[in-house]
């Protein structure tokens, strides 16, 4: 049974580094929402080094003699073309072609796998993988950090760790005496470094040390969430539901944005028909909209012209812009190019009156990832 | 060698997968019929039970071949004849009572039961197959020609949520009777929607009498031949002993078939007699399906019919032109699917059986019985006990008959299931296209029947389904 709260391996040091006691439970996992300052964790990690407790992720090997056809059918692409030791990102769709799930796959060996998500979906691909005589192993036993930022690298070459990763590339390390795998599968141009929960404490305390030459700092999950907005990523659970009920079109790659992880050379992923018509009737789109002022809730409306074209996904202020940014869904017939939209402000205590404020639509990222600064 | 290839694939040589192999035959395609066992017939097969002895295996009456089938696939010319066209009904309890196609003799036959129930028989019989006739075409047609009246909805509503057992429970005080109508309702007549197939019975023709039970000279066997004949002289190609490893796909469009034998078969539709999920959890490519529409697959029910078959060398006032139904009232039906939900035999069997002619050396006979509720999976130790304790309940019908036993052969519901690929899941309200068609363009099923029983009915409905997509 699943308890209540899990404590990461890194528990011990988060709470030590968690000034204002500000915690939040995601998949199950109790986490730092903000060690002292979001903006300040942000900016480190981007601008410097930060390090983001991630265990929470959702990771699952597939492993079996049909495990490489399993997957050619579950994902929307095409996992045979893997060398081992590759990564890919890829969804699996329902039969109606709406989004169960977003994934990093990497090829361990030849017939065995990983799936990193950030949401769980075990008991349908548990059922699914027994078309094919497969029984996923969950990894419930291992904490996985980020470690982001322009100095990343240079963080993990100073603790002792070969950190020359291409993007979607990962290695399995012994590091003076523990067996980590380091991966680069993330959105934000870091890594990600994971280990045995018994080895966390060394872990971390490692990072801290080697990496505070580069002002390495914890970066709470808030801040991670921001970093996702600023990269334009709609996650699930927070941006989107992702289906859970049979046959369901929606929401479907493209009202998320994330039309390019399926394949379309790829011929036979589940829910690929639906998602050929799909792919022609859908009118949403998700976009960036940056504006001053309030962060609006999710779902607040979009208007074009006293028209509802849209609507918020989660918005946050954005210290490296010095405004605050949104995803949003909006028909794609409304918004030709750069648009202005209105934004719907409920009132508030301070300001009665409902508040229209213009919105600008932009183009998503909202920021590049930075690149990596050579140690 | 080029690999051969077809029109249309029929898979299994059943009553549906011939129909539908003749049916497409009969509209000029090039069909090729593959059956995994060395004899055509599925569930009209017949054993060889003993020296001299055949028996069938799976149906052992005919209750719904359709009419249709008879007619346009000429099944009399090849051959079918029936020995009996409507058996009478006889319910073996603690007093007979003998349920016949006259409604009069009938009346007097339950008279001696209960003065209420024959009173009121002539109305339940009314009843029942009037809601039948109007209720036809809904199990008949792939498209109803015309909206069924509203009453006819009303009721099927009211028939979806009804278990046979409460049906007949308001009409019928006598126990022997109730038990005895009860049977035809399946494995489950204390379920809710049971009562829905004593109407579905009630809606099949045979030899031109509705609700009939019919027993065709030379036994399900002797259909099985009518129809290979008109098969073959409509063109179709049957290979026996030809087990079909999976259905090949082509851009995720069935394309043909692969054998065990390693030879591919190249055909743009292919049908399969075995119940969906066999075809799309065995035969189609692993998840080709879509995973959300194979975890919704119907589950194989954990009850189910056995088959118990006896030799035997003597049958002292045999009656060939009947059917008995052993059951006293109807409590025992729920007491035994009690029993075969927890893995075990009732301590009370319910069951039919049938003493046909022809089967059997002169003066000889074969005893077919078919016992339900039973656990679906049976081990052999069950199986014998089975075997015997049917034994015992018919001896106190027919006094010595123990004596006469020359084999037995028990089928639990499991063997019949794995030998013939038979479709337990039943959906009686769902039409006839999805009940036939696949998530896989190209492939349908031919043998998915709203009630397992041999009828050539979905092969006929499954062929002109495919015939009229493609035009």
């Amino acid at each position: 049974m699943t308890p209540f709260v899990q404590a990461t391996p890194f528990h011990v040091r988060a709470a030590g580094a968690n000034r204002d006691n500000a915690w939040v439970t995601r998949n199950g996992f109790t986490l730092s929402r903000v060690y002292d300052d979001t903006s300040e964790e942000a900016l480190s990690a981007r601008m410097r080094a930060g390090v983001g407790d991630i265990s929470w992720r959702w990771r699952t090997m597939i492993e079996g003699p049909r495990a490489g056809e399993f997957l050619a059918r579950l994902l929307t692409g095409d996992p045979m073309k893997l060398e081992p030791g590759a990564s890919m990102k890829a969804l699996w769709l329902s039969d109606g072609g709406g989004v169960r799930g977003a994934c990093a796959l990497a090829r361990f060996g030849r017939e065995s796998f990983q799936i990193v998500a950030a949401l769980e979906d075990r008991d349908w691909i548990a059922q699914a993988a027994s078309a094919f005589s497969l029984v996923p192993r969950e990894i419930e036993s291992e904490g996985g950090l980020a470690i982001l930022g322009p100095y990343a690298r240079a963080a993990l070459t100073a603790a002792g760790l070969e950190a020359d990763l291409e993007p979607l590339a990962f290695r399995k390390l012994f590091w003076r005496g523990l067996d980590v795998t380091l991966s680069r599968w993330g959105e934000h141009g870091g890594y990600e470094l994971w280990c045995k929960d018994d080895d966390g404490i060394a872990v971390w305390d490692r990072l801290m040390r080697a990496g505070a030459a580069f002002g390495i700092a914890p970066v709470g999950l808030a801040a991670l969430d921001l970093l996702d907005i600023e990269a334009g990523v709609a996650r699930p659970g927070r941006d989107y539901m992702p289906v859970r009920e049979g046959f369901a079109k929606d929401p479907s790659p493209l009202a998320l944005g994330l039309e390019r992880l399926v394949d379309d050379n790829y011929k036979s992923f589940n829910g690929r028909e639906a998602w050929l018509r799909s792919r022609l009737v859908e009118k949403r789109r998700l976009v960036g909209i940056a504006f001053d002022g309030d962060v609006p809730a999710s779902f607040t409306p979009l208007l074009r012209d006293g028209r509802r074209v849209g609507h918020t996904l989660t918005s946050a202020y954005s210290p490296a812009l010095r405004h605050a940014v949104a995803l949003a869904q909006v028909e794609v017939s409304a918004v030709p190019g750069d648009t202005k939209l209105t934004l719907t402000l409920p009132p508030s205590r301070d300001l009665p009156e409902l508040r229209m404020a213009d919105v600008q639509v932009s183009g998503l990222p909202f920021l590049r990832a930075p690149e990596q600064i050579a140690p | 060698m080029s690999a051969r290839s077809f029109d249309a694939v029929v898979i299994g040589g059943g009553v549906s997968g011939l129909a539908c192999a003749s049916y497409l035959a009969k509209a000029k395609k090039r069909v090729l019929l593959l059956e995994a066992r060395n004899a055509l017939g599925g569930l009209c097969e017949h054993i060889v039970l003993g020296e001299g002895f055949t028996a069938p295996v799976g149906a052992h009456v005919l209750t719904a071949l359709d009419p249709r089938v008879v007619r346009e696939l000429k099944l009399a010319k090849h051959g079918l004849k029936f020995a009996q066209r409507d058996m009478a009904l006889v319910g073996l309890g603690d007093r007979p009572v003998t349920i016949v196609r006259d409604v009069p003799d009938t009346v007097r036959h339950i008279a001696a039961h209960s003065a209420a129930d024959a009173a009121v028989w002539p109305r339940y019989r009314n009843e029942l197959f009037s809601l039948a006739r109007t209720l036809r075409p809904f199990w008949w047609e792939a498209k109803s020609p015309r909206p069924l009246p509203g009453a006819a909805l009303e009721a099927l509503e009211r028939f979806e949520r009804l278990s046979a057992a409460a049906w007949l429970d308001s009409w019928f005080e006598s126990d022997a009777l109730k038990a005895t109508l009860a049977f035809d309702a399946g494995s489950a007549s204390f379920e809710p929607g049971s009562a829905l197939q004593l109407v579905w019975r009630a809606a099949q023709e045979m030899s031109g009498l509705q609700g009939a039970v019919s027993w065709p000279r030379g036994g399900p066997a002797a259909l099985v031949a009518a129809l290979t004949g008109a098969a073959k002289k409509l063109g179709v190609e049957i290979q026996t002993g030809a087990r079909v490893a999976r259905i090949v796909l082509h851009e995720e469009q069935a394309n043909g078939v692969e054998l065990a034998s390693g030879e591919t078969i190249a055909a743009p539709l292919v049908f399969s007699s075995l119940s969906r999920r066999r075809t799309l959890c065995e035969l189609a490519p692993g998840g080709a399906a879509g995973f959300d529409a194979l975890s919704a697959l119907p589950k194989r029910g954990a009850l189910g019919e056995a088959t118990v078959l006896l030799a035997l060398k003597a049958l002292p006032n045999a009656d060939e032109t009947s059917r008995f139904v052993v059951a006293d009232r109807l409590e025992a039906y729920a007491a035994a699917a009690s029993a075969a939900r927890a893995g075990r035999l009732p301590d009370e069997l319910v069951f039919e059986f049938v003493t046909p002619p022809g089967l059997a050396p002169p003066g000889q006979h074969v005893l077919s019985a078919r016992v339900r509720p039973v656990p679906a999976a049976m081990d052999d130790e069950m199986k014998t006990k089975l075997g015997a304790k049917l034994v015992s309940a018919l001896e106190t019908h027919k006094s010595g008959l123990s004596k006469q036993i020359a084999a037995v052969e028990v089928l639990s519901p499991d063997d019949i299931a794995t030998r013939y690929g038979y479709n337990e899941e039943t959906d009686m309200l769902a039409d006839w296209t999805t009940r036939l068609m696949t998530p896989i363009p190209c492939l349908l099923l031919c043998g998915a029947e709203p009630v397992a029983a041999v009828s050539g009915r979905a092969g006929r409905i499954a062929a002109a389904l495919a015939l009229g997509a493609k035009r």
